[in-house]
């Protein structure tokens, strides 16, 4: 399961609140974007499901807003035709083709690196919070 | 050969009585290999084909109809999408790949020609010079396709027989109208139908022709003679194709954007192939292992473009090919699944009886070849304007020796060498500023090392191209060994194209 992670407070820089959550809760967290400008930092985190509660709560008690993603990517399928143009630039082998060239989205797999947004032709993707 | 030999007048009539045998041509790929090409051509009568890709050669010939008062129109936007005039008063050409004044690369003609089939409102802004009989010079009004006189869509080139396999060696994303390619071989995009596509299945252009009838985004269209580039000498056939708009279903055409390329229309077109007789049936027999295309390496941004390696459809299909002992993913543009679509559906009419079947009016020419463009009034190349008294300086000098350098020789820009005198960075006047301001000392701590250089043989063109890309003023040119042998301005560019007026607009540096 994915969170997204968001802080705006800058004392948590000096703070390793991932590193404590992780060793609080001994999940396995795999980060898989990260977002720094000078008001907020934005992280996408893959926490085990078994695990998401707690380490959701033991970052809001940090003070980081957590939000999880249902859906990493948008595609709308009325536009899509289907092409593939998705397929190779994705590193996380989100899209394939089914038996009949149908494109199959496994959006479980994203980490939002926003490439496969400007691949597609039809604008048929996006990525949602 | 002897055997099977039908006439176009026959399967028409069975087209009329519903006797007629339609397969699509994937599947007369496999009738083929099973039953053999003797078999087949008694069995089926026509093979249909398809293809969904992107189009850029493609528009629509519209008539507005005159206003009260009348207007010539001179320029015409559709939606804020210029349409090609110079034709008669209300008459113009709206080109799939133009782009929108305003929104740029996110709406253009494509999707215009797809609001337009879906019958939305489309906001029509004219000017006129005014003349005796047309006295108006502005017009502003909304239409919708209904309200058109006509709109025939003509594309000069479409339904390309081979396409290209796009990849990149380069280390840097490139947006391409091939679409996205990934820095060092990461991807590879290709086009085309592979075994469903029109001129693979019918290469040497024995059943289509000027004339004949075929499926075009849900109308019935016609060929309208060999496409531009048509270069069936090395498989590159293409087709002209029309059809009118009016009878177009919006689930066959679809406006779409290449990131950093621009827009275009993915176009669907079916061409039914009458089997005649052996020879056609073994034909539309072909497999994607049988059609063999080249994967050019899209980094070199000239027009031959270095060839990596021959791959067959079969091998692109598999969703992998291997480029210099690396997998590659390969991702198709172009749609299997809406080709197929336009096979089944162009089938479907013709079972029903709403498709009957033309034979060509005059046959394609087989023997042309696509000619590069003659270019007589080019600019020069990088060797003629580069300038030869470069001051290079050690990276082992200090910052201080690099501003004297700098406010000596009145160079902006000076390339950092090795003891070998091999490039290894550039400093720049703003370096050195900053540096002193942050008390470095050394030269090597504050040069830039990923430095962008030029070729002494390459088109000026394509450094001017990468001065606006990379956002520089200036770049080293070097030999094969890495040598300093001169230095490209922007200065000298624009003094020199400032010259020759003409070419001024394409110089945003
Ligand atoms: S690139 Fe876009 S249109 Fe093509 S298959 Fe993917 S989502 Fe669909
Ligand atoms: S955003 Fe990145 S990871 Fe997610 S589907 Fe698109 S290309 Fe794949």
């Amino acid at each position: 399961m994915k969170l997204l992670l968001r802080r705006f407070s800058t004392h948590l820089h000096d703070t390793p609140y991932t590193a404590e959550v992780i060793l609080e809760t001994g999940a396995k967290i795999n980060i898989d974007r990260a977002n720094v400008d000078a008001v907020r930092a934005d992280l996408i985190i893959d926490v085990p499901k078994d695990k998401v509660e707690r380490v959701a709560e033991l970052f809001r008690e940090k003070g980081l807003e957590v939000k999880k993603l249902m859906k990493l990517i948008a595609w709308d399928e009325t536009r899509c035709v289907h092409c593939g143009a998705c397929i190779s630039v994705c590193p996380t082998g989100v899209f394939k083709f089914d038996s009949s060239w149908n494109i199959c989205v496994d959006d479980e797999k994203c980490v939002r690196c926003e490439v496969c947004v400007k691949a597609c032709p039809l604008g048929a993707l996006a990525c949602v919070e | 050969m002897t055997g099977t030999e039908k006439s176009i007048g026959e399967i028409n009539k069975r087209i009329e009585d519903g006797s007629v045998r339609v397969v699509t041509a994937d599947r007369m790929s496999e009738i083929v290999s099973e039953l053999g090409t003797e078999e087949a051509a008694k069995e089926v009568d026509v093979v249909t084909t398809g293809t969904f890709g992107p189009m850029c050669s493609s528009g629509v010939f519209i008539n507005f109809g005159h206003a009260e008062p009348p207007i010539k129109m001179q320029r015409v936007w559709l939606n804020d999408v210029e349409a090609h005039t110079g034709i008669a008063a209300v008459d113009a050409y709206l080109g799939a790949a133009q782009l929108s004044e305003d929104k740029r690369m996110e709406y253009g003609g494509g999707y215009v020609i797809e609001d337009l089939v879906a019958g939305k409102p489309i906001e029509v802004k004219a000017l006129g010079y005014g003349t005796d009989c047309y006295p108006r010079k502005e017009l502003e009004t909304t239409i919708t396709l209904e309200d058109l006189n006509q709109a025939v869509m003509l594309n000069p080139r479409n339904s390309a027989q081979r396409h290209e396999v796009a990849t990149n060696s380069t280390d840097k994303t490139l947006y391409t109208y091939m679409g996205t390619l990934l820095p060092s071989y990461r991807n590879a995009n290709y086009c085309g139908a592979g075994a469903l596509s029109p001129l693979f299945n019918d290469p040497d252009f024995e059943t289509i022709g000027v004339g004949t009838r075929i499926f075009l985004c849900g109308a019935s269209g016609y060929v309208a003679g060999a496409g531009t580039q048509h270069s069936p000498v090395n498989n590159f056939g293409t087709l002209m194709v029309a059809g009118n708009v009016k009878e177009m279903n919006v689930e066959f055409l679809k406006g779409a954007s290449f990131y950093g390329y621009g827009v275009t229309l993915y176009v669907g077109i079916g061409i039914p192939i009458p089997v005649l007789n052996e020879r056609i049936a073994k034909k539309t027999g072909i497999n994607d292992a049988d059609i063999v295309t080249e994967v050019l390496d899209y980094g070199v941004s000239r027009r031959e473009r270095p060839v990596l390696r021959k791959v067959t459809y079969e091998e692109l299909k598999s969703g992998l090919i291997e480029i210099e002992g690396k997998e590659v993913p390969a991702s198709p543009l172009s749609s299997f699944f809406m080709a197929k679509k336009v096979a089944e559906e162009l089938k479907s009419e013709i079972e029903v009886g709403k498709f009957l079947l033309s034979l060509p009016v005059e046959r394609l020419p087989t023997d042309t070849v696509c000619k590069p463009m003659k270019q007589t009034k080019e600019l020069p190349l990088v060797k003629d304007v580069m300038i030869r008294e470069v001051k290079t300086i050690s990276e082992r000098a200090s910052i201080a020796d690099a501003a004297k350098l700098i406010m000596e020789a009145q160079f902006t820009h000076v390339p950092v060498i090795s003891k070998e005198s091999k490039l290894v960075g550039i400093v720049t006047a703003w370096d050195i500023s900053t540096a002193v301001a942050k008390r470095h000392e050394g030269l090597a701590e504050i040069m830039t090392r990923a430095v962008i250089t030029a070729d002494s043989e390459e088109p000026l063109e394509l450094v001017i191209r990468k001065l606006e890309r990379y956002n520089i003023s200036a770049l080293p040119v070097i030999d094969g060994d890495r040598r300093v042998i001169g230095m490209v301005t922007s200065d000298e560019i624009s003094k020199l194209v400032g010259k020759r007026k003409r070419w001024q607009w394409k110089l945003r540096i």
